[in-house]
């Protein structure tokens, strides 16, 4: 059974750990972006300072964990295999990281060049990944939505990466490009071609998985990946023809498909058998609820696009949609990944002899539950922030700051005692 | 709790992993030349499926209208 249990092509700890680790430290260096630019940088969706803290957050936090979490996850929920993972983590590792950092000194600072440079050099990163993800897809028929989701969410990654290309080389080169109605677009594509649809596609396996809840229904879970890149493709032609109101239809027909996925998910949650709920669970109802409440707010704003105008509504929907919908969600999934992978490595490094500890030894639900609460307190500063950025921006920013330097300190704290049972288990196995 | 499509049935919906692994692993084990068994999950098993086909098992696998699969391995 041991031997059954090994996964013999899982890639190692090492590959996806490092950008779960690298990861938070992006969160923190967004936060204290806004530590540092204070108030200002709330004036609008497009200050300088905003635009590189909200890339921070979506390349260097978000990307970075979901395709180190994909590197791992695709042999188990699609049966596929990337050939050389190790090889894939660390050049997409290092692309990411610094095409991130680049992109966002290229905002704050306003040097076009880094903006340039910075972009290509992810669309180069995640130009690499998506070769080798497709590669390993292809052949993999599509027998569940997950698979579905996983193929259909590449397709709005590579949407994104290009739309964002687009725009930052048009900044660096003075392009004329209608830069709102594109970046609206961008990232349209970004957190729901992409985002949205690989959070769906994984929902449909971890929330019944993790939560015991009972499963998504088939229809629906089919449905909603198409749906998503129907009504994105459908927005992007609105763009290309230059048709307003049909743009405006298909993102509000977007954000009830949000909702309603969002919708059917606490439905879900609320039928679970696990009778105590743990930090994931209270991250990811708390990500539920921000993400329904961000994307009434956005389908309201596009029908009415006078409120879009009213100061702190478009930063206030952002930051409930990206820090409290995708981060929460990020950092739940986090949760259960890390101390289950730091358990299974130690299953097979101990080979049957010695068991590996169970993994609340790893990582114990308090030290995560204080940390998710305290990314809680940090959203809700966050969204007040919007409001009032004048006495609110900088505490907020340093309640983020907490949250995210706690997450590293929780992550870190797990891989330094997998490394401790390592050991112990390796004595014994290697002494004579 | 027996099946329409066999008598065989481990019923892991609401199981933790690695539960519904060993669990299916374990029944194999007692099943004669000739009998399947019905796995009833809320995912696609994709590690399972690798050991059954390392193994010389074969599946078929059917995804209901509930959101639940129900898949039937035999030799």
């Amino acid at each position: 059974m041991q031997a059954l249990l090994s996964f013999d092509k899982a890639p190692p700890f090492a590959a996806p750990l490092r950008f779960f680790l690298t990861a938070p430290l992006f969160a923190l260096a967004a936060s204290l972006v806004l530590v540092a630019v204070g108030p200002d940088m709330l004036a609008s969706r497009w200050t300088p300072a905003l635009l590189a803290a909200t890339h921070l957050i979506t390349v260097g936090f978000m990307l970075q964990v979901m395709l180190g979490a994909l590197i791992q996850i695709l042999p188990v929920v699609a049966g596929a295999n990337l050939a050389r993972p190790l090889t894939v983590a660390r050049w997409l590792h290092g692309g990411l990281s610094a095409g991130g950092a680049l992109l966002a000194t290229g905002f704050l600072a306003g040097r076009h060049g880094l903006l340039g440079g910075g972009a290509v050099m992810l669309a180069l990163a995640v130009g690499g990944f998506l070769i080798a993800a497709i590669r390993a897809l292809t052949g993999v028929p599509s027998t569940s939505p997950t698979i579905r989701g996983l193929k259909l969410s590449l397709a709005g990654l590579a949407g994104a990466v290009a739309l964002g290309c687009v725009l930052a080389l048009a900044l660096a080169n003075g392009w004329s490009v209608p830069l709102v109605v594109l970046t609206d677009l961008h990232a349209g594509w970004a957190l729901g071609g992409w985002a949205g649809v690989l959070l769906a596609a994984m929902a449909y396996v971890v929330v019944p998985m993790f939560q015991l809840t009972p499963g998504y229904p088939a229809r629906p879970s089919w449905g909603f990946p198409v749906v998503v890149v129907g009504l994105l493709l459908t927005w992007s032609v609105a763009v290309a023809i230059g048709s307003e109101v049909i743009g405006r239809v298909a993102q509000v027909a977007a954000a009830v498909t949000g909702i309603a996925f969002a919708a059917l998910t606490l439905r879900l949650q609320s039928q679970r058998r696990r009778a105590r709920p743990d930090a994931t669970y209270r991250s990811w109802q708390f990500a539920v609820a921000c993400a329904i409440i961000g994307l009434i707010m956005w389908s309201t704003a596009t029908v009415f696009p006078v409120l879009a105008e009213v100061p702190g509504w478009s930063t206030a929907l952002g930051v409930l949609i990206i820090a409290g919908g995708f981060v929460s969600f990020i950092v739940g999934m986090l949760y259960k990944i890390v101390p289950f992978l730091a358990w299974l490595h130690l299953q097979n490094l101990g080979g049957g002899g010695v068991a590996a500890p169970p993994m609340n030894r790893i990582l114990s639900d308090t030290e995560m539950r204080h940390q998710v609460w305290a990314h809680f307190v940090a959203v809700g500063a966050l969204f007040a922030a919007c409001w009032q950025p004048g006495w609110l921006a900088r505490p907020a920013g340093v309640s983020a700051a907490v949250a995210s330097a706690w997450l590293f300190f929780n992550l870190a704290r797990a891989f330094s005692r997998y490394r401790r049972h390592a050991a112990s288990i390796l004595v014994p196995v290697s002494s004579p | 709790m027996s099946h329409p499509k066999t008598p065989h049935v481990v019923d892991a919906r609401y199981m933790e992993p690695p539960e519904p692994f060993v669990r299916t692993m374990e029944m194999l084990d007692t099943l004669k030349p000739g009998e399947r068994m019905l796995l009833i999950l809320f995912r696609e098993p994709h590690p399972l499926y690798k050991v059954l086909r390392q193994n010389g098992y074969a599946y078929e696998s059917e995804l209901r209208p509930d959101g639940t699969f129900e898949i039937l391995i035999g030799r």
